[in-house]
């Protein structure tokens, strides 16, 4: 147990020291969410009604499609630098390093949401002030699920010709009844609503969470095999 | 209520359609597979008789 | 043994059809156009039914290594996919006179076209990884992921169209539904499940020819 733990917890400081030191996942992610945003507004038009009223989609839009960039990123370190076979040939329960890389998917998408909400709380005027913990709630338990199909699908296609195309059309699917529970939490929250009233919702997420996270530690060694 | 027989056929007429073709996709399919076989296994026979 | 599925695939189809044509009366609400449920819901169960096996398959195969659940895991799907397509088509052209529109995001054709998706992806991945063992195992973990994804689309998509909607004159009421019809649907799901294990006794016949040409 505590083997599988430290196994992980090795993973996910490798992947922060090499990221501590270039910067390039996060500088990159940031800069997407921000063209994100002006995009959008683009797309919508000026009339802040309209904006205000598509907001908790948009915000989550924009969540989504900077994950698929990022969560898809995240073996391309061990594939470019042909250590694949390391992975593959580490004994042991392979599933610590779907835990250790999952953790820091984990990590970065929590905070590339923070600045994205930041960001959309700027752009858009809202008042965050009285919403923040009921968003972190919502933001959280659907950032789980996402990272939890997200690095196991990452595993799954790093080897696959045209991954840039698989690993969103794998994703998407899977995450569109999560998508619908986020959005609509969000809806509730932003518009002052407590947790209670869409507690169905966040128990939906906490179930995808678990059963996805659970699958993802169960048959990663499957996928890992050599 | 009008009947709408018209959609009622496009229906049936589309399942039809398209489960008949998935059938002869399938028979044909089989076909050509069982014919390569019988092909590859006359040529793994005709191999192993050098004097044929 | 095939043989005798394929008849008895036919005869329950033309059962189906006497049953959906002959003796199911004219709906009372809808007229006739409801005749087209005898084909949209069957198929929507034998989707179900296909997903379901592919998720038993898959995990048989990750416990087993089994080439025959391998098989039966890719049959199916692709099985599946093929009844999924039916259901949205067959519901698009049922909506277009009864609700006007050729399409509508409503539970059943939301969840169906999700699931549609779903799989297709699940094709495409068997597709494109070239190592034959790779891809069962890959496909299989897929199409366990998928599986545990379907109760959680029908439930979202099902509170996403109700829990805020007031009832309108579209949605399709909780009138009880006649004996006669539910029977013609049983028939007709009957025959259509049959239909699915004859196509899917071929497809593994055909999936199991194409291993030993490669071999």
């Amino acid at each position: 147990m505590l083997t599988f733990a430290r196994r992980a917890f090795i993973v996910v400081w490798k992947d922060l020291l090499v990221e501590r030191r270039s910067k390039e996942t996060l500088n990159a992610l940031f800069f997407f969410g921000l063209l994100l945003l002006f995009v959008f507004q683009f797309a919508l038009g000026p009339d802040r009604e309209r904006l205000g009223a598509t907001l908790p989609g948009l915000l989550w839009l924009g969540f989504i499609l900077t994950g698929l960039l990022g969560l898809a990123r995240t073996f391309v370190a061990e594939r470019e630098n042909d250590c694949w076979e390391g992975l593959v040939l580490a004994p042991g329960d392979k599933s610590a390093i779907y835990v250790g890389k999952l953790a820091g998917n984990l990590l970065l998408m929590l905070v590339i949401e923070t600045i994205l909400l930041l960001l959309f709380a700027f752009f858009f005027n809202l008042d965050l002030a009285g919403v923040l913990p009921g968003l972190a709630v919502v933001i959280a338990l659907g950032t789980v699920a996402l990272a939890a199909v997200g690095t196991l699908f990452a595993a799954m296609t790093a080897q696959v010709r045209a991954r840039e195309l698989l690993f969103p059309v794998l994703l998407l699917p899977v995450e569109a009844p999560l998508l619908l529970a986020t959005v609509k939490a969000t809806e509730a929250v932003l518009l002052g609503e407590t947790l209670g009233s869409v507690a169905h919702w966040l128990k939906l997420l906490a179930a995808a969470d678990v059963v996805y996270v659970a699958v993802g530690v169960l048959t990663f060694d499957f996928v890992l095999e050599a | 209520m009008p009947d709408n027989w018209a959609f009622v056929l496009a229906a049936y007429g589309l399942a039809v359609v398209v489960l008949v073709m998935y059938w002869r996709f399938l028979v044909r399919r089989e076909h050509e597979l069982e014919d390569a076989g019988i092909v590859r296994q006359q040529l793994r026979q005709g191999s192993r008789d050098p004097a044929a | 043994m095939r043989r005798l599925l394929g008849f008895l695939t036919v005869l329950g189809l033309a059962a189906g059809l006497v049953m959906g044509f002959g003796v199911a009366p004219r709906e009372a609400t809808q007229g006739n156009v409801q005749r087209i449920m005898y084909l949209h819901v069957p198929s929507v169960w034998v989707a179900y039914l296909a997903f379901v096996v592919v998720l038993v398959a898959s995990i048989v195969y990750l416990v087993r290594r089994s080439e025959t659940a391998d098989r039966l895991a890719h049959a199916s799907a692709e099985v599946g996919v093929l009844f999924t397509g039916l259901t949205i088509a067959t519901g698009s052209i049922w909506g277009k006179p009864t609700w006007g529109t050729w399409w509508t995001w409503d539970a059943r054709l939301t969840s169906v076209s999700i699931l549609f998706v779903m799989y297709l992806g699940y094709l495409l991945l068997r597709g494109m990884i070239e190592d034959r063992e790779r891809g069962a195992r890959f496909a299989a973990v897929l199409g366990i992921v998928t599986a545990f994804n379907i109760p959680l689309v029908h439930f979202s998509v099902l509170w996403w169209r109700t829990l805020h909607q007031p009832p309108s004159l579209m949605a399709p009421g909780p009138a009880p539904v006649p004996g006669i019809i539910k029977a013609a649907l049983y028939v007709n799901f009957v025959a259509f499940t049959l239909l699915y294990g004859y196509f899917l006794t071929r497809r593994v016949r055909v999936l199991r020819l194409e291993a030993e040409a490669e071999a």
